[in-house]
């Protein structure tokens, strides 16, 4: 019985742990997509602006003025590594989550396996 | 509203036993709770923009193009100061990028921010109510539920 005790106990662990890192992918989720929200306003903004346009970039405490293509650039760049850093992370949840399903699963059929033995040593 | 006739692939919520019930109840509280608080931000990210607007229609303009101010440096300590320019200012477009544009085309800016945050607002605002909807409808099945089971047990109470 011990046995079975330990083992459920162990699997449990996991099944939490596979939880937390559920969770923290589902942050750093939002957080990239918050980002991108703002990288895109942004690219949307120098789009609506002429290519004479003064832009400043925000180094620290000072204020480097740079091309608009420069600019552009760099939230382009932002972007596409933002989609990428998603991509990545959704490919993390999915796994985590199937990972975690199938682990429940092993723990509901150990738990009722236990019941089922309790009910004929009872019997 | 959700309508009460089960279909496919939905769960018919009055099947539902009471404890699933209250725990169905406390994560729409949970999704509701999270809505409104961003519904909140938004809000408050709204009319900082608007502020901004009044800021430039009330501060930078020709007419204050030679007049003295008072720069804040802390909310208690100023210094005098006096515009390089009343016609063009430096707006801050996120992601540390900072662009010089003239007033009018400063206050574009803002209203376009405040108007497309009243969409996000409107949008936010229906998922809200569909929230607190769906909150109610789940409050009044457990109601029910408590009160025809307490008659139940009263009227075998009786019996017996």
């Amino acid at each position: 019985m011990s046995e079975v005790q330990k083992k459920l106990q162990a699997l449990s662990d996991g099944y939490q742990k596979l939880q937390g890192e559920l969770s923290t992918a589902v942050e750093a989720r939002q957080k990239l997509e918050s980002q991108q929200q703002e990288n895109s306003t942004v690219k949307k903004e120098f789009d609506l602006l002429d290519d004479e346009a003064n832009i400043y970039k925000q180094i620290g405490p000072v204020l480097l003025k740079q091309d608009k293509t420069e600019a552009v650039m760099a939230v382009n760049g932002r972007l596409e590594y933002i989609e990428k850093e998603i991509k990545r992370i959704e490919g993390q949840i999915k796994d985590t989550q199937e990972k975690s399903e199938t682990l429940k699963m092993e723990i509901i059929q150990m738990q009722s396996a236990a019941q089922q033995q309790q009910e004929a040593a009872a019997a | 509203m959700a309508t009460k006739q089960a279909q496919p692939g939905q769960i018919e919520i009055t099947s539902l036993p009471v404890p699933q019930l209250q725990e169905l109840k406390q994560q729409l509280d949970r999704e509701l709770e999270h809505l409104t608080t961003s519904f909140q931000s938004l809000r408050t990210a709204q009319s900082k923009f608007s502020d901004c607007m009044k800021s430039i229609a009330q501060g930078v303009d020709p007419s204050t193009a030679g007049k003295p101010l008072l720069v804040p440096l802390t909310s208690s300590l100023y210094v005098p100061g006096r515009l390089t320019s009343s016609t063009h200012v430096l707006l801050d477009i996120g992601t540390g990028f900072f662009v010089e544009k003239s007033t009018g085309d400063a206050t574009d800016f803002y209203k376009r921010k405040v108007k497309d945050l009243g969409d996000s607002l409107k949008d936010l605002e229906q998922v809200v109510n569909q929230k607190a909807n769906n909150v109610r409808m789940v409050e009044e099945v457990i109601r029910v539920k408590v009160l025809s089971a307490q008659e139940s047990s009263q009227k075998e109470g009786r019996g017996s």
